[in-house]
Parts: structure tokens; sequence; C-alpha cells
């Protein structure tokens, strides 16, 4: 089972992986669909996530009082069921609709990363705390000697109203460091904060994978049943992206795109541009922030596909609401179906029709908002 | 102009964060003067505070193992700042299990206070976290703006009820009206009232103690003839007088309060190594 979200500039892409053994149940019937050659493999289709949230709202209650969660949909019926049995006979039953859409999906190379580093999500939490909550940006700065986190700053800051924080931190409180090249990478903390407070309460530790400024970074957690990743664009200088190899290599002048994030190119084509605020995600129909010649294995490799979702109305500009829909939605997935198992096991039998997908493909229950931004 | 200062002692560094604390939640902005002894947190009586101003002093000797400075001038040796002490709340406030906290006065973009936190870490060399904090320098011309307010022609002294409990009254009083009358007499009698036209509210304290001034012909023979019974009060606006309660997280040593009738309301909350005064002005 996989969610996955994007915010509404391209610039954040989360993605979480659920094993189908994290489930008690899983069970996927492969529909084919009369007018196409090949059996339909997954189900992707979205949701808004408004509308998933309130099924899965007060953690604290959810424990004392849901037994059971299950999921379920069929191909025809347009709605995916969650049903919440809850103690003394109550049902909760709540029928979603979505819409189908095309996979989204993020490409990233993580072992193409020459900066690798691993750390408990305890250190990361302690980090980020001297940041005011409000502190959209930050940088991350590494050597081989030195890692430093500190607030964003550009050449307009206004210094004598901005007070801005910055944290060093020995290599040695790493898990694992690897720094491959000195590198100064820009991302926003908002976006991040979910898997944060995430991996925190799974007390995982958190690996990142970078390379320079302008190029993605991911903060990735796993465990034996799941696997979360949130893939951040970085700020880039013009001056650099402008010098770097790939710039040669972008076919066409990509205009603006979209009407947050706007991507404004600099004269040679540089299809990194000079990134406002968002970045490089997408460009133009072209997925090419995520793009990276390398095999992936399935199914926990981001595979490439060709979305051109994104440039047509399928997929309207959603807000972004990742880092709830983790700290709400994947959580409580996580408690629950473990509370569950714990109870008496009763045959699902009937109850339940086709489902999720199967292990080696995936049902995408792509959460999206449809609200215009 | 330079400042320098360490401290390295928790239990100092606590203390000092408390009292910043307080600060904050009194003030936006505020002064912050040092000399060689002292630190002082200066809020002067402008319109746009609504003429409530406040006096803190500390001796610097009392928190900091290190503190150096060199005014503006040799014979002024002392400096001025503006800042938001919110800020300074909020670098101090991730500092609680801090090794040492140093503050350095800098000037890399604009005026900054500097707070580095060296914090303990897994490894063998330590956590630092440095926030800068923007400063205003203020000029000398300015420094006659804050000068220590003197203690006004005081018609009653007295000192407060526990602070908790006043606090939980002035609170609750919020909710039902924009100002509050402050009443006491000579004979330890304190009532806090609102009115409004569908409620009126009173509580009574008693048995609180006035504190004994010594007038300045060093004999109290000012109070002698006095009415002990009459109540001085004054309307102030509730929010400074909650504001200023809820500040307090610990119990002062001495807290008292002086009323002229009418005119000004003045607070003295004394702990051991600093003193806040705060004044709210009545409402016409």
């Amino acid at each position: 089972l996989a969610l996955r979200s994007v915010n509404s500039s391209r610039s954040a892409y989360a993605c979480v992986f659920f094993s189908s053994m994290f489930f008690q149940h899983y069970c996927w019937t492969t529909v084919s669909q009369p007018c196409s050659k090949e059996k339909q493999f997954s189900l992707p289709c979205k949701l808004i996530i408004k509308s998933v949230l309130p099924v899965f709202r007060c953690v604290n209650v959810m424990e004392k009082n849901v037994e059971k969660c299950s999921i379920s949909t069929n191909a025809s019926a347009h709605h995916i069921t969650f049903q919440l049995l809850c103690r003394h006979g109550v049902v909760k039953t709540y029928n979603l609709t979505f819409q189908e859409c095309d996979p989204l999906q993020a490409v990233f190379a993580k072992h193409m990363c020459p900066n690798i580093l691993k750390v408990h999500s305890r250190l990361l939490a302690d980090v980020m705390i001297h940041f005011p909550s409000s502190q959209e940006e930050i940088t991350l700065s590494v050597t081989p000697v030195k890692v430093c986190f500190k607030s964003y700053t550009e050449e307009d800051t206004d210094f004598s109203r901005t007070m801005l924080t910055e944290i060093q931190l020995s290599p040695e409180e790493f898990d694992y460091f690897q720094v491959g090249v000195d590198s100064e990478v820009t991302f926003c903390l908002k976006e991040l904060r979910g898997l944060l407070a995430f991996s925190e309460a799974m007390s995982v530790p958190v690996s990142i994978h970078f390379d320079r400024c302008g190029k993605p970074i991911a903060f990735s957690t796993e465990d034996l049943l799941l696997e979360a990743s949130f893939i951040l664009a970085t700020l880039c200088e013009a001056e650099e992206a402008a010098a770097s190899p790939e710039a040669a290599r972008c076919p066409r002048p990509c205009g603006r795109y979209g009407a947050e994030g706007a991507l404004r190119c600099s004269g040679t084509c540089n299809h990194r541009g000079q990134a406002q605020r968002s970045s490089p995600a997408t460009t133009g129909g072209r997925r090419e922030l995520f793009v990276r010649a390398a095999a992936f294995s399935r199914p926990r490799g981001l595979r490439l596909k060709s979305s051109k979702s994104f440039t047509n109305n399928k997929c309207p500009n959603f807000v972004s609401q990742n880092s709830y829909l983790y700290k709400y939605c994947v959580f409580q997935f996580h408690s629950l179906f473990f509370g569950a198992v714990s109870y008496k096991k009763e045959a699902f039998g009937g109850t339940l029709q086709s489902l999720a997908t199967a292990s080696d493909t995936e049902e995408e229950l792509g959460a999206l908002h449809g609200s215009p931004v | 102009m330079r400042f320098r200062a360490r401290i390295v002692d928790l239990a100092c560094l606590n203390h000092f964060s408390r009292i910043i604390n307080t600060i904050a939640k009194l003030a936006k902005t505020c002064i912050l003067r040092l000399t060689v002894c002292k630190l002082y947190f200066i809020l002067s009586d402008k319109v746009a505070n609504g003429g409530a101003s406040m006096w803190c002093e500390l001796s610097q000797g009392n928190f900091f193992d290190e503190f150096q400075m060199e005014g503006v001038a040799a014979e002024r040796n002392e400096i001025y700042l503006e800042l938001v002490p919110e800020n300074l709340s909020r670098a101090l406030k991730t500092a609680q299990n801090a090794k040492a906290v140093k503050i350095k006065l800098t000037n890399k973009h604009c005026p900054c206070l500097r707070v580095a936190v060296e914090l303990p870490s897994l490894s063998s060399s330590s956590r630092i976290v440095t926030h800068d904090i923007p400063v205003g320098v203020v000029p000398r011309r300015m420094w006659n703006d804050f000068r220590e307010p003197s203690v006004p022609d005081f018609d009653v002294s007295i000192y407060l009820p526990v602070l908790k409990t006043m606090k939980s009254v002035v609170e609750r009083m919020k909710n039902l009206s924009n100002c509050i009358v402050i009443e006491a007499n000579l004979s330890g009698e304190m009532n806090l009232k609102i009115e409004t036209d569908l409620v009126s509210v009173t509580t009574h304290f008693k048995d609180l103690g006035n504190p004994p001034w010594a007038s300045e012909d060093g004999c109290q023979s000012s109070l002698q003839g006095r009415d002990l019974e009459s109540m001085a009060e004054a309307c102030i606006d509730i929010k400074k007088l909650q504001q200023l309660l809820a500040g307090q997280q610990v119990n002062p040593t001495k807290a008292l309060c002086n009323i002229v009738r009418k005119r000004i309301v003045h607070f003295i909350l004394l702990h051991e190594e600093v003193s806040l005064q705060y004044f709210i002005p009545a409402i016409a």
C-alpha cells in the first residue's frame, strides 16, 4: 500500500510504503478492464486529505476504542470504505469517493547521492527545536569535518529584524556520516516537520541523502514493515547551476510553471533556473528533479513514470498537507494495526471485498487535496 | 563598545532565563542598559506602551561568571541597547542543560547580541547553538529618556496578596471587563473590583500588611493623622496587570504596590538578585 503526496508548489514529495505484512489481512484481486490489453495491476486513486483525516482524528481515543480498521474498495464503486470497528459493537463506516488519477511518483536515486547522513530521530528533533516553529527554510551545510544547520538568509534579508540561529554538530554524532562533496543545501523545514514527528514517534533513525544545492534532499526512515520518505527540493544558486554540466542537457527552455513556486529560467536554460521558494521540482510535464538514470529495485524503489498528470487538470494544485497526513494518518495506522493483532483474530470472511494491491504492485492511495490554492 | 559575558552555572542560567521570560511578557521591545556592575531592563512610559513603564535591575555578579564591558565613552561607561526580549527568551529556552552560555555584542551585518549555547552531546565535542539577536544601539543623546523612575508620592502602600491567588482572580476578571480597580488602605486591606453594566465583582483581601516607608525627614509623622481606613483607588488596564502577574514564575521575596489615587499604581517585586518595578497609569 502506498500513500503519496506532493505539495502545491511541487517542492516536496512524500511517500510511505506499507508492506502487506503491516496489515493483519491484505488481499488484492486484480480486475481486468474490458478494454485494456493487460490486467490492471494497481488502482491509483486520489483522495482529498481533508476527508481522510477525520477518520483518524484522535490517536489516543482510537487506541482505546478501535479494535480493527478495515480499508476496502472495489473498482466499480468509486469509493474507498474505511471501517472502524470499535468496542461495544460500534462500527463507524466512512465512504470516501476517490478519483482515479495517473500515478504520482518521484524518482530519486538515493544511492547516487554523495552525501549520506544517518542519525537518530531524537538528535534531529533536538536540532530542530532550536529553530522557531515559524522558521520556513533552513540551510544544511556539510564538510567532512563539520555539520551545520542554520536559518536561511538571502541577500535581501533584513538582518536588523531577523533572529538567526545556527547549530554546529560534529560528525561523530551521526550513526553514519559520508560527505563526498562539500555542500550547502537549503530546504523547507516546515515540510519536513511531519516526518520528524513521525520518526521520533517510531524512534527510528533518519537517513538524509543529498548532493549539491539545487538537487533534492531526501529524508527517509524505515523499519521492517514500512518505509517513509520525504523528498524536498532545495534552493539553488543560479551561478552554480549555470556552471553545472546538466545545464547543457536541458533540451528546451522552460518557462513559468504553475501559479506557485514559479520557476524562472535564467538565460542559458538551465532547467533548475532560479528557484524562488520551491524548486526545480517539475518542469512542464517532465519530472526533471527526480530523474536519474538508474535501475531501481521493486517495489521499494521510486520508479520513473512519465506523468503528464501535472500539466492537465486531473491533478490540480494541492495544499501541502503531508505533514498532517503522516502525523495523523500513518501513525495511527501503525498503532491501530498493532493493537488489532493483539485482539482475538476473527476471520474477516466475507465482510471485505477486494482490497488493496498486493505487495508487488502498488495501490496508490495518493492523498491529494483538491482545492484551489 | 564591547560586551561579553558568560554563564556557566545552571541555576544562574535558569534564574536568568526566568527573568528574561518575565520581561518578555511585559514588553515587546525594551532597553537593555549595561553597566560594569548591573544590567537594567527598561521600558519607558511612552504612549505606545499604553503608558506603562518598567524598571528591572539585576547585579551581574549574581549570574555571570565572566562579564566585561566597555561603554560608549570613558566617563559614561554604559551601553544602551534596544532589543526584543522575546528573542532572548527564545534563545535561552533551549539552553536548559547547557554547559555554558556566552553572550557577546557583535556587528556582522548589523549590531547583534550573539548568544552561544554550548550543549552536551554524545560525542567528544559539544554542540554549539548560536543565536544572533538583532539589537539597536541607543545613542547617548537619548539616554535621558531612560532614567530610573522615582517612587511616586503615594497615598497607600500595601503588600500584595499571594501572587498566584491574585493572578487567578485577575484572569477571571479579565473576561468580564477591560479595566480593574485596585484599592487599598493603610490597614492592610485591598480590594480588586470590576464593574460593568451587567455585573460587578469585588474580591477582598485583608491582613496584607503595609510596608514601612521611611520618609525624608527620617520619621513617619506624615502618615499619622491619615485615615487608616480610607481607600485609595485607581482604575487600571486589566491586561497590563494580568501580564505582570502572569510573568511571575517564582514567588518574590517581597511584593508590594503603591497607589496614587486615580493616577498610577506602582508595583515593586523584589527577589534576592533582581528587583522589578512596574508602573501602570490609571485610566482617566
